[in-house]
């Protein structure tokens, strides 16, 4: 770690201009050096934005003296952290598959699936919670192979194909609770408390951890190297021998269990399978993965950048109804975000290059 | 000794027969072109000897072994490395990640990314490619993009390199590196399948020459005993007649376009010059040189800072292409797939799309239209499948005669081409040389940008040379040969003062 840091200095020292101070490497070049490599990094700008967003909420919601704080405190933040960890468990499946250069409209309707399947399982027919909530996921990833499937074997634009995923999930959940909604809280007597994790806290921890494996297999393996070579150039990956069939299928499965992964632990923490949750989800979770840096034309974008893309509409979603007058605005001041966003983003890596 | 062998090899698409039966050997360490025109059936046997396409018959063996190759990847593990004429880079990824695409190195499913780095590393100085091995493939200059397929295949440790038009997007400069790279792969013994138009870099290139034509066969020719001629009347199956060179107008013919001091900085500056009614003038200079820039500023995609366009005496203020079609000027664009053709859009709507928006009228008038398209394609010797194909159905050369044609039935007084026979093949070349000749027989004025020096030459009865954006001189005649043409390409500033 010395010896790298060092070098680092080393090389900047060499580039300092002629005429400049020779003896003053140390503190500023290494900073500098840092600085530079902080640059590269696209997650950063994205947990800067973040950063910015809870410090303004912070500033413009503090209380006068003697009262708490309405943004900044403990359970609020898990508020935020449980809620937006439903869109971001799915939105790691549509970064990933923005980042193969397609598109899913499904994650909505299958979150809604997946927890009818598990409610219906769980409370209908008395199968144990663990078995239920995996008929859940398993039933999402049902709902990726046959989007897989039209997009691969039929060749429809993954736009029409997750389009009509969408309304087959949608109608399934609604043709499985048949208008009513499975009441899971009625059966889970004393709470849920997955190895003895209080139940609020899994939906972020699950999250999180989804989050750092994906992020792993997207960047250090093969597989991901792959998709980011598709959503580049297919036609490259194909002539390079890449199995771009295999690859884009792969995408879609994962997309619809994550969607379904975020679908059970819904159901299961607001104690309910209902077929109209997460209508219009799909849209927030694609803004997200975009706001975290994902580019729709493919062979850009992180994994980690889209979840802090859902904190950042996360805390936004928290934070606007508190402000008195805003009530209707906030969906306005949403839509805004992500434009401004994804301008910046733009800005910025013009300057990069 | 026995290298790769064609035995036999057949394929169709639906009812045409790309390939009938094609078979020649290719000795191991030779240096081979295979030429033709555009379908001719070279992409199709490249593509199946990559293992994109099976064969409908025949069998392909590399050292006495039959190839059955049912992937590229395969292609590559078996020695076979490609090296495609479309720009096949990932632009998201870096050097590092292009090279070893498909085939990364792995433990366990883990990329061992500074292995692949080191690699990388000594492939790019074997090639001496002055570039960073983290650097992103779009951010690399078009030659670089293509020389990393190179730099794939030797760090597969390819024995057969197949390279198809690999100089299309590259400048003279940078064709010379690539050049200097296959020397030293020939030297160290692998095989060269070379593909390409370009008659020059043929004969630099190959030991021996392949020829085909409408899928067959025609014969393979030692390089050292045979001319160019001979090899082009193969390839096309017929003569082709030669012109005089710089034939055409005179010196008092009136001047049409007349351009001063044209200046967009920082891609042209002070660019002067006068086009005569009737005379075929060329405008050579290197990629980056401002050529495009120039006539781009004419008809007014780019707006100049300063200077002045004259047309037939009159300064005309030129804003748009609208401006120019009205005033006849017209441009035929350098990449007719991404600037000309609308491929959505019926051949009949590609050629009428000018000259009727330059007429305005709100109502369209499908009889006339028709009347119109259907001229343009006899006049033009278009060969395409019918009026209401699109453009996909047609070749290269056919595409850029659609476009040329769209821009002719404007009526222009000046017409400006960009790289007018760019990728076709040389039977649509020459007709597309006839068409121009023709329009300067009849008085209108051209000017010809081309990176292919001998066209200019053989077009045009005077050269204006760009480089750094500005006019550098001017030869007529007998003076303007390919080296004094270079050299005033290419020489640096410091050099000329």
């Amino acid at each position: 770690m010395r010896s790298d840091t060092s070098r680092v200095t080393g090389r900047a020292a060499e580039l300092a201009p002629p005429g400049a101070p020779a003896a003053a490497p140390g503190a500023k070049d290494r900073g500098r050096a840092v600085l530079a490599a902080l640059w590269e990094v696209r997650e950063l700008s994205t947990a800067v934005i973040l950063l910015l967003e809870i410090l303004f909420f912070a500033w413009y919601l503090w209380p006068e003296a003697g009262r708490p704080h309405p943004f900044l405190n403990f359970p609020n933040a898990l508020l935020i952290l449980k809620y937006s960890s439903i869109y971001g468990i799915a939105a790691v499946g549509a970064a990933i598959v923005i980042i193969s250069g397609g598109i899913d409209l499904s994650p909505g309707a299958v979150i809604a699936l997946a927890g009818v399947v598990c409610g219906a399982l769980f409370v209908g027919s008395g199968v144990p919670l663990p078995a239920a909530m995996l008929a859940g996921i398993l039933t999402g990833g049902a709902a990726g192979a046959l989007a897989a499937v039209l997009i691969v074997t039929v060749r429809l634009p993954p736009f029409i194909a997750t389009l009509g995923v969408m309304g087959i999930a949608r109608g399934a959940a609604f043709i499985i609770t048949e208008g009513r909604y499975f009441d899971l809280s009625a059966r889970l007597v004393g709470g849920w408390r997955p190895l003895g994790i209080p139940a609020d806290w899994v939906p972020p921890l699950v999250m999180l951890a989804l989050a750092v494996v994906f992020q792993i297999l997207m960047t250090g393996f093969q597989w991901g190297r792959a998709v980011f070579a598709v959503g580049g150039n297919e036609t490259a990956a194909l002539f390079s021998g890449i199995a771009v069939g295999r690859v884009k299928a792969s995408v879609y499965v994962l997309s619809g269990l994550l969607a379904a992964v975020a679908g059970v632990v819904l159901a299961v923490v607001q104690g309910q399978g209902k077929a109209d949750l997460a209508t219009g989800y799909e849209l927030d979770i694609i803004a997200s993965a975009v706001v975290g840096g994902a580019s729709l034309s493919g062979g850009r974008g992180s994994v980690m950048g889209a979840v802090l893309g859902t904190l950042i509409f996360g805390v936004l979603r928290n934070a606007l109804p508190q402000i008195p007058g805003a009530t209707f605005y906030d969906r306005l001041i949403v839509g805004l975000v992500v434009i401004v966003i994804v301008v910046m983003d733009q800005l910025l890596l013009k300057r990069r290059k | 000794m026995a290298g790769l062998e064609f035995r036999d090899v057949r394929k169709s698409f639906g009812a045409v027969a790309a390939l009938r039966g094609v078979s020649f050997a290719v000795a191991d360490g030779e240096s081979h072109a295979i030429v033709g025109e555009n379908g001719a059936g070279k992409s199709t046997l490249l593509k199946i000897l990559a293992g994109i396409l099976r064969p409908d018959g025949g069998a392909i063996r590399w050292r006495g072994e039959a190839l059955h190759l049912a992937s590229p990847r395969e292609g590559l593990e078996r020695g076979i490395g490609m090296v495609y004429q479309e720009m096949l880079a990932f632009p998201n990824l870096t050097v590092t990640a292009n090279i070893f695409a498909g085939r990364e190195l792995t433990r366990r499913g883990r990329l061992l990314e500074r292995e692949m780095r080191r690699r990388t590393e000594a492939l790019l100085g074997e090639l001496h490619l002055p570039v960073r091995p983290d650097a992103l493939a779009e951010s690399l200059p078009a030659a670089h993009r293509q020389l990393l397929q190179v730099a794939r295949a030797l760090a597969f440790e390819c024995r057969v390199l197949v390279l198809d038009e690999p100089t299309t997007a590259l400048t003279d400069a940078e064709t010379q590196h690539l050049f200097a790279v296959l020397d030293r792969l020939r030297a160290r013994g692998v095989t060269l399948l070379y593909v390409s138009h370009r008659m020059p870099e043929v004969f630099r290139i190959a030991d021996r020459i392949t020829v085909l034509r409408d899928g067959g066969y025609v014969g393979t020719w030692t390089a050292a005993d045979v001319s160019s001629d001979v090899i082009v009347r193969a390839m096309v199956g017929r003569d082709l007649p030669t012109r005089a060179v710089g034939a055409g107008a005179r010196d008092d013919a009136p001047v049409v376009l007349e351009v001063r001091d044209l200046t967009r900085a920082p891609c042209m500056r002070d660019v002067s010059f006068s086009l005569r009614a009737g005379e075929i003038v060329g405008l050579f200079g290197l990629v980056g040189s401002g050529r495009s820039e120039l006539l781009e500023a004419i008809v007014g995609l780019h707006a100049a800072q300063t200077g002045e366009i004259r047309v037939g005496g009159r300064p005309v203020r030129i804003g748009s292409v609208r401006d120019a079609v009205r005033h006849g000027i017209a441009l035929v664009p350098e990449e007719r797939g991404r600037q000309g053709l609308f491929f959505n859009l019926t051949i009949r709507h590609n050629l009428v799309l000018a000259s009727r928006a330059a007429r305005g009228g709100a109502l369209v008038r499908g009889g006339a239209e028709r009347a119109e398209a259907g001229r343009l394609l006899r006049d033009w010797r278009i060969k395409a499948p019918g009026l209401d194909a699109l453009p996909d159905a047609l070749s290269g050369g056919n595409q850029q005669k659609v476009v040329l044609a769209r821009w002719l039935a404007t009526g222009p007084r000046v017409l400006l081409l960009d790289e007018p026979t760019k990728g076709v093949d040389v039977g649509a070349k020459f007709d597309i040389h006839e068409i121009i000749r023709r329009q300067a027989g009849a008085g209108m004025a051209c000017l010809v940008v081309s990176s292919d020096l001998p066209e200019i030459l053989a077009l045009a009865r005077r050269v204006l040379v760009m480089r750094d954006g500005r006019l550098r001189g001017e030869l007529r005649g007998a003076e303007a040969t390919e080296a004094r043409v270079m050299a005033l390409a290419t020489t640096d500033l410091k050099d000329v003062s």
